[in-house]
């Protein structure tokens, strides 16, 4: 493979890399419009686990606890005095941590999401390190042991 | 030949290393050592207790802001709830040996989830004449973190919550509980 080849090559997945990192950016920030106050309660109350129940949120759960929320959550977007992330802070405090079903981003539950990342990192680079090893340790040239070995096949053969 | 010697020796380090991890955290699991309290954890302890604002059973309006300067008792009853049905003789014992104490503690049970008539013939049958309050729509229950009943839970005459007790009472506690609050924060 001639140099302008591999150089071609390493800017077409640079250039790759970087659209799709845009399109997640531009996807992750992008705006959603306005909710609803319906979309707002649900979407609140997905994020919460239902204090009763196993693996269950408290959108899906007919639980009377979750129940119990679900209204007590209506009644907050209802009101226009707390933002979601108020409202789940505010059910936080009653029911502790274990009802988010999303881990925060602060102390150790931000381990859940800085360890698969950390993980990752990690695991690209050893590849990375595994690779660069095979390619120059694997120059494709004889060793003396080879071509003592081809020098008296041939030799035998004559 | 170097590599293989370096990966040999990157080895036992590696294994180690997440052994001792491991050791670690199996010290964290066996000196782990349970609550001995009887009393639940809640993040409201200290704290001014939610605003309670509803009626009673007779349509009578009820304020907890309004019961400062008395110890109050809540306690959160379902009629169809086994452990609420056990305990109860233990909360008709509370009430009557408080009147014998300096500034009674009020007792109040929270309906929850449960309809009016259902609580009133619980209580006409196995007495109680302490104040129902009602809990429609059950904000009072998310407003103190109740998931099960019974929950029991004391504020203190400044309207601050002081204890937590989830689930079943037994004998003596609520009594127990509350003199030792009583001494520590003041009749």
């Amino acid at each position: 493979m001639s140099t302008s080849t591999k150089l071609n090559n390493k800017y077409s997945w640079f250039v790759m890399a970087a659209i799709a990192t845009a399109l997640l950016i531009f996807g992750g920030l992008r705006d959603g419009g306005p909710l609803t106050q319906q979309d707002r309660i649900d979407a609140i109350t997905m994020r919460l686990a239902c204090p009763t129940c196993q693996g269950e949120s408290v959108y899906v759960s007919r639980a009377s606890a979750a129940e119990a929320i679900r209204a007590e959550v209506a009644r907050q977007v209802g009101s226009g005095l707390r933002t979601d992330d108020e409202t789940i802070a505010y059910i936080e405090q009653r029911f502790g941590g274990q009802v988010l079903l999303v881990p925060r981003s602060t102390g150790v539950d931000s381990l859940v999401w800085a360890l698969p990342i950390a993980a990752l990192i990690a695991g690209a680079a050893a590849l990375g390190v595994v690779f660069r090893k095979w390619r120059t340790t694997d120059d494709g040239a004889a060793s003396a042991e080879d071509s003592a070995l081809v020098d008296a096949a041939m030799a035998s053969d004559s | 030949m170097s590599d293989k010697k370096r990966v040999i020796k990157v080895a036992p380090i590696a294994a180690t290393a997440v052994g001792i991890v491991l050791v670690c955290l199996l010290w964290v699991l066996v000196s782990a050592k349970p609550n001995p309290s009887e009393n639940a954890d809640s993040p409201l302890l200290g704290q001014p207790a939610p605003a309670v604002v509803t009626t009673t059973l007779e349509d009578k309006p009820f304020d907890l802001a309004r019961r400062k300067g008395s110890w109050v008792v809540l306690n959160f009853f379902n009629s169809t709830c086994v452990p609420c049905r056990i305990e109860h003789p233990l909360l008709l014992s509370f009430v009557q040996n408080q009147l014998s104490t300096d500034n009674p503690a009020e007792l109040y049970t929270v309906i929850n989830d449960d309809n009016d008539s259902a609580v009133s013939a619980f209580f006409a049958e196995n007495k109680g004449d302490w104040q129902k309050i009602r809990d429609t729509d059950g904000s009072i229950a998310v407003a103190f973190g109740v998931a099960k009943v019974p929950e029991t839970w004391i504020i203190d005459p400044n309207g601050y919550v002081r204890l937590r007790i989830a689930g079943q009472l037994s004998e003596g506690l609520l009594d127990e509980q509350l003199s030792l609050l009583k001494v520590q924060f003041g009749s």
